[in-house]
């Protein structure tokens, strides 16, 4: 059994919010392929995170969705951003910064 | 956030779309990742669709159906136990409608809160009749004296001098000060169309002073209200409706009242029925309108104006902003003593002067209070006893069905189930019983109020379904409900699985609840049951009071023709005239008249034998020729009033046996003469003693009276009179012939109250026709909810002890002995029930004695007739389980379990 890393709890979203930004429409599947390839193997996105998390930022309306075909030819549902997940994405991405940010200063060497 | 909300319902109504959407994305998912299983899918699409926040709604769904399917499989209970609900929430909200219209509710009127009454208190009774010297300075009244307490009355009339000084004296506290009066039938004719209507005489503050609005034209004010200003009138909303078929029409009509011709100068709106709830004027009529329209007012103008000492109207004022009613009672009780002890003349009067008080005016006049609140709480609190046994009936039948359900919640708990899962469920369940049975209670309200209104006759109250009481004991059930359905839920959701699963049935702790339930309901039955006979038991006293008249194929009806025109010279032989009409119909075996129905009569003059001390206690009626024949009334002596007695031969009189007994002893009346005192003096000769006959009522004891020809003497007294028509065959069938008759003779009489006499008995003695009524009722009804919870609990019982019952009778016990021990049963707890009912039985029927006739309120017969209708009840309900128990096949049962 391969080792997994847990994606630090909260940013889930806004790795999902970025992948759209960056290549467009895509589904469940391709999300987290992407996710795991650029990441090098180090996330990985559970199914069973990822499809409550996709559903919740439908109802968010950060996400909307359309059938389309996919690679292999079947129907696929593509995710893609609205204005309002990108501004969901801006504001993540500052909270994360900062966050981020606190964290360095309390485990810089002194 | 709207569109968020949105989304979330457009998801609830495809769900299955979205559904299938999430299912073809999770394959399409696996594929991709060359996998053939996607692990958990359900869990995962579970999780998914909990995102969408629709579970609560969804577990709810199945919760119902389930609840529905649990009920339907237990059809029956679930319908007493709804229907027992519905029939408590029911009758409570309808009794307490009442409750609000006739005790709680203000008029609607602009600021009710600022409005007083002007009442008055003195320390003893004011005796008014026949007295050289009056004890008061109160020397004569029309309206309502009340006792209070021992030796107090209080009163609302006032004379008109004291308004004036009213008026003039309260302009700092009051802002307006107005007067009313009743009118008493009035005689409208409007287009050659007559009819009766009731009316009230008001001040010309009056629709100012309670901040009214007209519905249509203008309402009275000041100026019209002075002798000799025009005459005009003010209808109200249902009467312009009804009688000129719309407002608009109404305003600027002219009508004739009492053949006086008046202009309709506006209508009140359509919420506006004056100052005593129960009573909607129909016509408002300026205070001095009476001139024109009475034609001897108590003794005439001078009398109703000027007299200091003559009680008569109704007074309320309005605070100022700022002035509360203790301010303003402290402000005008100085100048009220001041007039008042102007009016005494003796020492003795002096002494005991009549107190201004001001009272609480936003509900109106207190006379239907008086009438209906004592009869009204009771009522109310009957209907809480049903309530509570209903409530009782739901908390057992939840507590059986817990009980019976152990094995199936420890199985769910044990399949998995969450604890707050199972209880939400058993929480359901129980809601939707009440909720059942709050909805069926608002359609029992419904129907009801139209009932009681007839049953009470209360005719122009306006009784609305009251929402809050409708919520209360709505929420009462609910309470009950999750109270019955939870604490057996979190008791058996706590169980230990194992022992439980392993458990045949028994489950005997619960049932130390059950006995209990029904020793309360079979206690509240019985306090119902008690007032119940008590009550039948006064109407039947009533009803077998000895009339001495025959009430039987006996027609009533009224006419004025005072009011419709006729004057002193003619209105006596008008009468006369109809009454030989009347006689010549075919059927007709007798006709008379009197002023007033006989039943409901009430009259009195000083009448006295000449040289003996005025007798208080005498009541006359004025009687046309064949009244005691045609009431049926034996003669004891002498003769009774004939064609012959009439305006030009001797003045002549018939005693009753009392007035006899009580003036001349053993000695016979006849030949003596009889005075009558006042303004309309009488010499007569006494030509005949009457048998005893019910004069003014059931309930009250018979008074001395003496009868006297209606057409003779000072013929003023001559206005409307009562017909009695006796006979052959259905009274009623000679209605319209009798319409015809008067409509011929003339077309501006109408022909009032026809009734037969057994109506009228019964009008006299409503409220315990009703009272009796509704009690039998609830008892019946109380008797039944009990009985399904008797029956509920036994049923029950026995099924739970087929086991021990088989072994019993393989054993050899016989059949009547099982059903023995089952009735024992019942009877122990029948008794435990009475023994908790009986002191609360003896202080009902004690609380109860004012509205009983005839019999101590301990009464024996109607606590023997409750005890024996609770047990035979109680025996009928527990037979069926007890033979069902006896039928037990010993080898069966044993093998039961």
């Amino acid at each position: 059994m391969e080792e997994r890393t847990e994606i630090p709890p909260g940013t889930l979203y806004m790795l999902i919010l970025k992948t759209v930004a960056r290549i467009g429409p895509m589904h469940g599947y391709g999300i987290a392929q992407y996710i795991q390839q650029i990441s090098e193997d180090v996330l990985r996105v559970e199914e069973g995170s990822l499809y409550p998390a996709l559903q919740r930022m439908l109802i968010k309306g950060w996400l909307v969705a359309d059938w389309k075909q996919s690679e292999n030819n079947r129907r696929a549902r593509f995710y893609r951003l609205t204005p309002a997940g990108r501004k969901q994405l801006v504001a993540e991405l500052a909270e994360f910064d900062r966050v981020m940010g606190a964290i360095g200063k309390v485990i810089q060497p002194a | 956030m709207i569109l968020e909300v949105l989304r979330r319902l457009a998801y609830y109504f495809r769900r299955r779309q979205f559904e299938e959407d999430l299912d073809e994305e999770m394959r399409h998912h696996a594929e991709l990742a060359g996998r053939p299983q996607f692990g958990n899918i359900t869990r995962w699409k579970e999780e998914s669709r909990t995102m969408w926040g629709w579970t609560f709604v969804e577990q709810l769904m199945q919760d119902l159906r389930y609840a529905v399917r649990a009920m339907k499989n237990n059809r029956a209970f679930t319908a007493l136990a709804a229907l027992s609900l519905a029939l408590g929430i029911g009758a409570n909200t309808a009794i307490f409608s009442f409750m609000d219209a006739i005790l709680l509710r203000s008029l609607p009127v602009n600021d009710p809160e600022s409005l007083v009454m002007v009442n008055w208190h003195i320390r003893g009774t004011p005796y008014t009749r026949g007295r050289a010297e009056p004890n008061t300075v109160v020397y004569g009244m029309s309206g309502s004296i009340y006792e209070e307490g021992e030796a107090s009355s209080t009163a609302a009339i006032l004379p008109y001098p004291a308004f004036e000084v009213l008026r003039k004296s309260s302009s700092s506290v009051f802002s307006s000060v107005f007067a009313f009066r009743k009118t008493g039938r009035l005689n409208v004719s409007i287009k050659g169309q007559a009819d009766v209507a009731g009316g009230e005489y008001v001040s010309g503050d009056y629709f100012r002073g309670l901040g009214i609005p007209p519905a249509a034209g203008r309402l009275l004010i000041g100026d019209d209200d002075r002798p000799g200003a025009t005459a005009v009138a003010v209808v109200s909303f249902a009467f312009a409706q009804a009688r000129f078929g719309g407002i608009a029409n109404a305003a600027g009509a002219s009508i004739l009242i009492n053949n006086v011709p008046f202009s309709v100068a506006g209508v009140t709106p359509p919420e506006f029925f004056g100052t005593l709830p129960g009573e909607a004027p129909d016509v408002y009529l300026p205070m001095h309108a009476n001139l024109l329209l009475e034609d001897y007012p108590f003794g005439g103008p001078a009398a109703m104006y000027l007299d200091q000492n003559f009680y008569w109207l109704e007074m309320m004022g309005r605070l100022q902003p700022g002035s509360s009613r203790v301010q303003a009672q402290a402000a005008l009780a100085g100048p009220f003593h001041q007039w008042v002890e102007s009016t005494a003349k003796t020492e003795h009067q002096r002494a005991d002067l009549p107190e201004l008080r001001l009272v609480e005016g936003a509900g109106g006049l207190d006379a239907l209070r008086r009438q209906f609140s004592r009869p009204l709480y009771v009522l109310m609190a009957l209907v809480g006893f049903i309530l509570a046994i209903a409530c009782a009936n739901v908390a057992n039948l939840l507590l059986a069905r817990a009980t019976a359900r152990r094995r199936e919640i420890a199985v769910r708990l044990s399949m998995g189930s969450a604890r707050s899962r199972v209880i939400r469920q058993l929480l359901t369940e129980s809601v939707l019983l009440a909720s059942l049975g709050g909805i069926l209670g608002v359609f029992v309200a419904k129907w009801s109020i139209p009932f009681l209104t007839l049953l009470l006759e209360i005719d122009s109250l306006n009784v609305s379904l009251d929402w809050r009481v409708m919520s209360v004991a709505a929420g009462l059930t609910l309470a009950t409900g999750a109270l019955f359905g939870l604490a057996p839920a979190l008791q058996s959701t706590r169980l230990d699985v194992m022992p439980a699963l392993k458990e045949a049935r028994e489950a005997g702790h619960k049932r130390r609840w059950r006995a209990p339930l029904i020793a309360l309901q079979v206690a509240l039955s019985f306090l119902i049951l008690v007032a119940a006979g008590l009550f039948v038991r006064t109407l039947s006293n009533l009803q077998s009071v000895e009339l001495g008249f025959n009430r039987e194929n006996l027609l009533l009806f009224r006419l004025n023709a005072r009011q419709a025109g006729h004057g002193d010279a003619d209105i006596a032989s008008f009468y006369t005239d109809l009454q030989k009409q009347f006689s010549a119909v075919p059927g007709v075996r007798g006709v008379s008249l009197s002023h007033e129905a006989f039943i409901a009569a009430g009259s009195s003059q000083v009448i006295n034998v000449p040289g003996a001390p005025p007798d208080l206690s005498t009541h006359l009626l004025y009687i046309g020729p064949a009244f005691f024949s045609t009431m049926q009334i034996p003669m004891l002596l002498g003769r009774e009033i004939e064609e012959r007695d009439g305006p030009n031969s001797p003045e002549v009189a018939v005693v009753s046996e009392k007035f006899a007994k009580k003036n001349f002893g053993d000695e016979n009346p006849i030949g003596r003469r009889l005075v009558m005192a006042g303004r309309t003096p009488r010499d007569m000769e006494i030509v005949g003693v009457a048998k005893e006959a019910r004069y003014g009522g059931l309930r009250r004891e018979v008074p001395p009276v003496v009868y006297m020809p209606y057409n003779q003497g000072a013929q003023r007294i001559v206005a409307g009179v009562t017909y009695y028509l006796r006979t052959a065959g259905d009274p009623l069938a000679y209605a319209n012939t009798v319409r015809q008759i008067v409509h011929r003779a003339d077309a501006r009489v109408p022909v009032t109250s026809i009734k037969t006499q057994t109506a009228q008995i019964d009008d006299t003695i409503s409220q315990e026709i009703a009272f009796a009524k509704l009690c039998t009722a609830f008892a019946i009804l109380s008797l039944a909810i009990a009985c399904i919870g008797l029956y509920g609990t036994l049923s029950y019982n026995v099924a739970r002890r087929t086991n021990e019952i088989g072994i019993r009778m393989a054993l050899g016990a016989q059949r009547g002995g099982v059903i023995g021990m089952i009735l024992r049963d019942v009877l122990s707890m029948v008794l435990i029930g009475l023994a908790i009912g009986l002191p609360g039985a003896l202080a009902t029927s004690k609380f109860l004695g004012s509205f009983l006739y005839g019999m101590k309120p301990n009464d024996p017969l109607a606590l023997t007739a409750a005890v024996a209708a609770l047990l035979a009840a109680a025996l009928a309900a527990g037979y069926a389980p007890a033979r069902r128990a006896s039928r037990i096949d010993p080898m069966a049962a044993l093998r039961h379990e």
